[in-house]
């Protein structure tokens, strides 16, 4: 979608800025002047809203659901659906609702000499003194209408659609409809497309609301989806046949209101009725959006989007949404220990645990480390950290590297995402260093999207060249640049020092280079000159880490080293990897007779070089507190139990403690227990949905000037660099049939991926 | 006054045909009878297959089984499926030629060493499942294999 | 059998004498049967006499594997279960209730594995402390 010129924004602002006294939903622009409200009715009841809301919104206000399809409070305004047709007393003698809206007129042509003026609601903003009937003769009888003339071309297949029981055509015939059909003619049929290995399309049931072709180029930003045709021959599709590809892509089918795009993996399997609904988090990606986990029968059957706006608006990425069938492959469900041959075989707790008390006792508490991947909760964050430090060791490191030089990870402003992923749409200038948000937090990117869409964001990057889906300006991928900004000599310092509310993000992989010190250091430089110069005030925040692993924030919280760098130089006689999969520390870093215990969910990198391996819980098995980069606190829920004879992580390492010969029984035994404790180290871990201020970015910027090391001259290249390498990038999303359907649908095309024969 | 005689004569033959009295105990105990009758034959495990038509059909034919059995002790643990094939349709008079005179035309299906019955044991035949696993474990790689 | 007989004639004959004592009485409680614990400490060595002469019979008819003296010290110890109870109302029902268990097992009303519940043999203990709560598997 082209970008609104700063007329056209103010012009479509009143359809853009609904509530933006609440800003509950949209974009938050600059607070209006309320003052010049305007008196409407709805069914006679008073209300008082600002000039240029829509008769929908003004009726959601007072509480009046309208029906709609094409209307989507997080998209621009269509007006083709007419289903939220509503009568208006006392309206002005326009000739129809056309007149604010930019379609053709045919579809309410015949409604105008039989019924008067029936308006579309969602297009038409209020004038004053303005009656609005939702539920006159009239009303009613538009209603039934429309509904008519949309199932005329609708199949009758709601036994056998997906959407089923939470199908918004569905819902409102029979809310709206009327009870018998005058339909005898033939239904029209449309061919189905092939859009990739995740969206199944039955073009049939389309309705042609344009929902998914205005969130394609609305939100996702990319100009996949379209219309052809006219009239009774409009299609949605790629015109060409080709694959929806956008990181996004799934929430077209939260988005569309009846079955035409469906879930593929998800096809066939439930109903929304049989499934039972667990709020929880996303741990694929560091930036946890909320999600509904639906499950059936002790099986996720799949995963929705929950509403949240801070973090994830409405939408989840493909990567949540479909990885949930990697939950149900490759997964450790029984203890394991080597036996003589060095093969691992299935054992019992009390065998696997004996092995491991029986390895202990002869190793002193030095020469003990432990590593924490990406996908672990706190509660086991800190039962393995009590327990090793009960043990008289302190090696314990998270996979993921963070500058230690400088401020390093003590202070806690130095490695969250400081300004929030709201904060985005308060921001002016956004400059990304060394990493491709669009992959490595979607919805970040999303939100990035939509203040460049709608509030005018400038967006620079330095590092590599990566398509974002908006346009920005590309200041070079050296790291020369970085330099050159540090010290105010690159041209695109003026501009920075211009903006009123500036904010750098520092993505989490290029710290991990050798030279990461000097490029926070740099960064750092960057973010206070830019506060300076900008002059904006105390509580805004400018420096921004963007993790990329979920646990990374909880775990520098609790105190975990970042980097396994202590681990290579001091290599330990027995290894501790809790949920660690990214392989940085392999068997040749490590003694001959090291023992390597393996506690995690997957079959993957660390359980292949395990001793003992520890079958734990994935995050739709436990009640685990993940903390996004931002520093904010939320919780998973049990959703299903874990497979076979797997346990909550905390609880494992809490038995391992108490197994003779280590005899450090932590002091809990409840998840309450532990939550305490993890409150007495970090109060902020369990203040959960809320966001602990972290403010000492003068100071950090200080100590990052001790830091002496040179930046290297290697561009700065993120990992993530297309759309291919997003999908498979942890132990769930690797053993995920979906994601690598995905990605061979992504490097060879749709049509490589077989279509499932049915339907 | 001949049929007591006779009479006496088979029950003193019953007492005295299973070789003296240790033979006519384990007898007792193991078959619940002492019948004596013609020994038709004897299988490749040692059951003996014994017929007297004096008895009532169905009475008429009987096994005594053999005391060891594809490495078990059949002494007190007997079971019917001890029986091989050939001698199964003979014992249940399917036919009245028993496969000393009649040996059976050799299948594929015969087995070459006869088998019990495993049923209620650790050994016997559970269907495999149709369902679909809902979890799919880690199999860890074989050792040499990786 | 006349056992009950007269054990229900004097509960009849008992209650008739409660309740006419319960409309003179100050304290405005209704016995069950006993107007004090005495009464109801007379009632329970009934009840447990009864039991104690039941138990052979009990082992015979119901053929358990056990002994006439662990049955009656089974009797022993599920009377001395509730000997810390001192409300009168309270030991009544508790011997209307022992009552109908001995009812029930001299009957035949019961099978043999409805008396074996009183020992327990069957039941596995719940585990409590986070070990064993551990390998015994999710928690509930």
């Amino acid at each position: 979608m082209l970008r609104l010129p700063a007329v056209g924004r103010a012009l479509a602002g009143a359809a853009h800025s609904k509530g933006c006294l609440t800003a509950s939903s949209n974009v938050r622009t600059s607070v209006r002047a309320s003052s010049n409200l305007v008196e409407v009715f709805v069914d006679g009841k008073p209300v008082m809203v600002e000039p240029g809301t829509t008769v929908l919104q003004a009726c959601e206000k007072v509480g009046v659901q309208i029906p709609r399809f094409c209307y989507h409070e997080r998209l621009s305004v269509a007006g083709n659906c007419r289903m939220c047709l509503l009568e208006i007393e006392r309206a002005p003698k326009v000739m129809c609702s056309h007149n604010y809206s930019t379609l053709d007129c045919s579809s309410c042509r015949p409604w105008k000499g039989i019924f008067g003026h029936p308006v579309a609601a969602c297009a038409m903003p209020v004038m004053k003194g303005w009656n609005i009937l939702t539920n006159s003769e009239k009303t009613r009888k538009a209603r039934e209408g429309v509904m008519e003339f949309l199932l005329a071309n609708h199949p009758l297949d709601c036994p056998i659609c997906d959407q089923g029981g939470e199908c918004d055509l569905q819902d409102q015939s029979m809310m709206f409809g009327s009870d018998r059909s005058r339909f005898t003619e033939g239904k029209r049929a449309v061919e189905d497309k092939n859009i990739g290995p995740l969206i199944k399309t039955i073009m049939t049931r389309c309705i042609q609301c344009t929902r998914c072709v205005r969130f394609a180029s609305e939100i996702a930003g990319v100009e996949d989806l379209g219309t052809t045709g006219r009239g009774n021959s409009m299609q949605i599709g790629t015109y060409v046949e080709k694959m929806f590809m956008s990181e996004l892509s799934g929430n077209v089918i939260d988005v569309c209101p009846v079955g035409a795009l469906t879930s593929k993996p998800y096809a066939f399997t439930s109903r929304p009725w049989e499934t039972r609904k667990t709020e929880s988090i996303d741990v694929l990606d560091a930036v946890g959006s909320n999600i509904v986990v639906s499950t059936r029968g002790g099986e996720v059957m799949r995963i929705l989007p929950r509403l949240n706006e801070d973090v994830n608006e409405e939408w989840i990425s493909d990567k949540t949404r479909f990885a949930y069938d990697g939950l149900k492959r490759q997964r450790l469900t029984q203890p394991m220990v080597k036996d003589a041959s060095g093969q691992l075989v299935p054992t019992n707790w009390e065998d696997a645990l004996m092995r491991i008390a029986a390895m202990l006792q002869g190793v002193k508490g030095s020469e003990i480390a432990a590593i924490a991947g990406g996908m672990v909760d706190a509660e086991s964050l800190i039962a393995l950290k009590d327990m090793l430090n009960k043990l008289d060791s302190e090696a314990l490191c998270t996979e993921e590297l963070f500058p230690m030089a400088g401020a390093g990870t003590d202070l806690r402003s130095n490695y969250l995402l400081n300004t929030r992923i709201a904060g985005i749409e308060e921001c002016d200038l956004l400059l990304l260093i060394g990493t491709n948000p669009r992959y490595e937090a979607p919805l970040f990117n999303a939100r990035v999207r939509k203040s460049w869409l709608h509030n005018e964001l400038q967006v620079a990057l330095v590092g590599h060249d990566v398509d974002l889906s908006y346009s920005y300006n590309h200041l070079g991928d050296s790291t020369q640049v970085l330099k050159d900004l540090a010290t105010g000599k690159h041209p695109y310092c003026q501009v920075l020092a211009q903006a009123k509310r500036p904010v750098v993000v520092v993505g989490s992989s290029c710290l991990q280079r050798a030279d990461g010190a000097a490029i926070l250091s740099a960064v750092s430089t960057i973010a206070q000159n830019a506060r300076v110069s900008s002059g904006v005030e105390e509580g805004w925040k400018v420096l921004n880490v963007l993790h990329r692993v979920a646990s990374q924030v909880a775990a520098l919280d609790v105190g975990y080293k970042p980097g396994v760098e202590a681990i290579r130089k001091n290599p330990p006689k027995m290894l501790f990897l809790l949920g660690a999969d990214a392989g940085c520390i392999t068997r040749a870093d490590l003694p001959k007779d090291s023992f390597i215990i393996y506690q995690g969910h997957h079959g993957d990198v660390g359980a292949l070089m395990a001793d003992v391996i520890l079958p734990g819980a994935a995050y739709t098995e436990k009640n685990g507190t993940y903390v996004n980069t931002e520093g904010r606190a939320q919780q998973t829920r049990v959703a299903v139990t874990p497979p076979g004879m797997a346990r909550e992580d905390w609880k494992i390492i809490r038995a391992v403690s108490e197994t003779p010969h280590v005899g450090v029984t932590l002091p809990y035994d409840t998840l309450e227990e532990v939550r305490d404790r993890l409150a007495e180290v970090a109060p902020n871990l369990v203040r959960y949905d809320d966001v602990e201020e972290a403010n000492y970015f003068k100071q950090a910027n200080e100590l990052s000037q001790a830091v002496n090391q040179s930046l290297l001259a290697d561009p700065l290249v993120p990992p993530q660099l297309s759309v291919k390498d997003f999908y498979m990038t942890d132990p769930i999303s690797r053993a995920s049939q979906t994601m690598a359907k995905c990605v061979k649908a992504v490097t060879e095309g749709a049509e490589a991926v077989e279509e499932p024969a049915i339907c | 006054m001949g049929e007591y005689v006779n009479l006496v004569r088979r029950a003193f033959g019953q007492i005295t045909g299973h070789g003296g009295i240790r033979g006519f105990l384990l007898q007792l105990f193991r078959a619940n009878d002492v019948k004596t009758g013609a020994l038709i034959g004897i299988d490749k495990y040692g059951n003996k297959y014994y017929e007297d038509n004096r008895y009532f059909f169905g009475r008429h034919r009987w096994v005594i089984y053999t005391t060891e059995m594809n490495g078990k002790r059949t002494v007190w643990d007997v079971d019917g499926s001890m029986v091989p094939a050939e001698w199964h349709r003979w014992l249940h008079c399917m036919t009245d030629d028993p496969p000393t005179t009649h040996p059976p035309e050799p299948k594929k299906f015969l087995a070459k060493v006869h088998q019990f019955n495993m049923s209620g044991t650790s050994g016997c035949y559970v269907p495999y499942s149709t369902t679909a696993k809902k979890i799919h474990e880690w199999v860890p790689p074989k050792v040499g294999q990786q | 059998m006349n056992r009950f007989k007269r054990a229900d004639s004097f509960a009849s004959h008992s209650s008739a004498m409660a309740s006419s004592v319960a409309r003179g009485a100050v304290k405005a409680v209704k016995p069950i049967f006993s107007r004090d614990v005495d009464e109801a400490k007379r009632r329970v060595r009934e009840l447990y006499r009864a039991w104690y002469r039941e138990v052979p019979n009990t082992v015979a008819m119901y053929q358990l594997d056990i002994t006439v003296r662990q049955g009656r010290d089974k009797v022993r110890e599920i009377f001395n279960k509730n000997k810390h109870v001192t409300d009168p109302r309270v030991i009544d029902m508790l011997v209307i209730k022992g009552k109908m268990e001995l009812q029930e097992t001299i009957h035949i009303w019961k099978q043999k594995t409805h008396v074996m519940r009183y020992f327990h043999e069957t039941e596995n203990p719940c585990p409590n402390d986070f070990l064993s709560k551990f390998y015994h598997g999710h928690e509930p």
